[in-house]
């Protein structure tokens, strides 16, 4: 497998491009307008891989998103949780959606929260072994902490809503093995996490269960209310960078 | 300048064309008369001039993408090469000019491991790299001396290249089918052999 992070420190956002090395078919997810999307195409050629999806874990509010332009120079769709609201066509993803790159798959789980597009992106190399080995787990779980709540709908009630499908998502990526490697979508001084979000861009589930704090919190009132209070200031112009990311743009 | 008249100017040796393309995808399938050089970021237009050797001939790119064939041409002419034609919609839009290609077959590791009886296995690793294990049966010549051991090989044979990942076994292939011999490259190479627990021996 070839599995390539691709970073902007300067918002905390993480992309990847993943492939399989063998047969060459390789997938982007959440590509960042800041890094270009030529470099995912440049990156991709580099290692011999051909781009075959375009994948978002979720319409984004704090960055600038890469993915439709990346798409459209590759000739594709971009591929979105079936529950994005976006106005442009996109490919929609289901919980189960297997993107089959031959001997790599992603296999996705929707995992709603942060916002009720959000996905995660189970990655398994089968020359190694069926079982995942890494997780791109966008902004349902961090490190150190998980995705805020609040950007999709910043009403009261709708951000509770949110808080609680955040809560059973996490718990369902528990299910997954300690050994699971975590990619997110954000570290460091991102504005999608809270206070407890990791300058460290990755880290296992077996960690994450041992230390992070959201994981244990059984109560889903608990982990609402904690989430709640820990929240750090929305990300600037959120709104408008969400309906740019959405295909709204005037 | 048109394709044709491009490819015309191959043929007679006075430009050199080149794939920027993935091994693997030029090994299934590339234009007529192209070499390949697979894009990097770093300084390839200098890669290119050196192995040229002193020669400027004009180059011609291949690619299926406009981003990669831009940043080609520009590390091209940093390199002080020149570029006389450049197609970057790829094989499909070549083939749909009715424009030439050579072919190489494709054989995953499970086809071989099922139909290994029908194929001469030739590993292009180097002596060093064989402590992995080759596959049964399999003769061992290491890529750089192929050119110069064609003539121990038989046209009437099915050939399977293979080497460590697929690589130099994809070069290899794709030259040994442009001097007429039926040959496949095994896909993943040996790393995927192995991986897949298939039977090595120890030479
Ligand atoms: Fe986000």
């Amino acid at each position: 497998m070839i599995f390539i992070p691709m970073w902007d420190g300067s918002l905390g956002c993480s992309s990847y491009l993943v492939g399989d090395s063998a047969g060459g078919k390789a997938l982007v997810v959440d590509p960042l307008q800041n890094l270009g999307a030529d470099s995912y195409i440049l990156s991709a050629a580099e290692q011999g891989l051909e781009i075959v999806a375009v994948v978002e874990t979720h319409v984004h509010a704090d960055h600038h998103s890469a993915a439709r332009e990346l798409a459209e120079k590759l000739g594709i769709h971009v591929s979105l949780s079936h529950k994005a609201p976006a106005a442009f066509a996109f490919n929609p993803l289901h919980d189960g959606d297997v993107i089959d790159l031959g001997y790599v798959s992603a296999q996705l789980w929707e995992t709603p929260g942060h916002t009720p597009d959000s996905i995660s992106l189970l990655i398994a190399d089968t020359t190694r072994s069926q079982e995942p080995w890494a997780v791109l787990t966008g902004d349902s779980l961090f490190v150190g902490d998980v995705g805020r709540p609040d950007l999709a709908d910043p009403t009261v009630d709708a951000v509770k809503a949110a808080a609680r499908d955040q809560f059973q998502s996490v718990q369902r990526l528990m299910n997954l093995e300690d050994t699971t490697e975590i990619y997110p979508a954000h570290y460091g001084a991102s504005a999608c996490g809270g206070l407890f979000l990791n300058h460290k861009p990755m880290s296992t589930i077996g960690f994450e269960r041992k230390w992070n704090r959201f994981v244990q919190l059984t109560d889903p009132e608990e982990f609402t209310n904690q989430l709640l209070a820990l929240l750090k200031p929305p990300p600037e112009g959120a709104a408008a960078i969400r309906s740019e990311n959405l295909g709204q743009d005037a | 300048m048109t394709a044709q008249e491009f490819l015309q100017t191959v043929q007679n040796g006075q430009s050199v064309f080149l794939d920027l393309r993935a091994p693997h995808a030029y090994s299934q399938s590339h234009p007529a008369g192209a070499y390949n050089f697979p894009f990097h970021r770093q300084n390839w237009g200098g890669a290119v001039k050196q192995a040229l050797q002193g020669q400027t001939p004009p180059i011609g790119i291949f690619v299926d993408n406009s981003v990669v064939a831009a940043a080609a041409q520009e590390s091209l002419v940093a390199a002080g090469l020149t570029v006389a034609f450049a197609f970057d919609k790829g094989l499909k839009a070549w083939q749909a000019e009715n424009l030439p290609v050579e072919q190489v077959k494709d054989l995953t590791v499970d086809e071989l491991r099922q139909n290994l009886d029908q194929y001469v296995v030739i590993d292009v690793r180097e002596p060093y790299e064989l402590r992995s294990g080759i596959i049964p049966g399999a003769v061992a010549i290491p890529m750089g001396q192929l050119q110069n051991r064609l003539n121990e090989l038989d046209k009437s044979k099915a050939y399977a290249i293979v080497c460590a990942s697929g690589n130099r076994s994809a070069s290899v292939s794709s030259f040994m089918s442009q001097q007429g011999f039926d040959v496949s490259n095994v896909v993943g190479g040996m790393s995927l052999w192995i991986g897949s627990r298939h039977p090595v021996e120890r030479p």
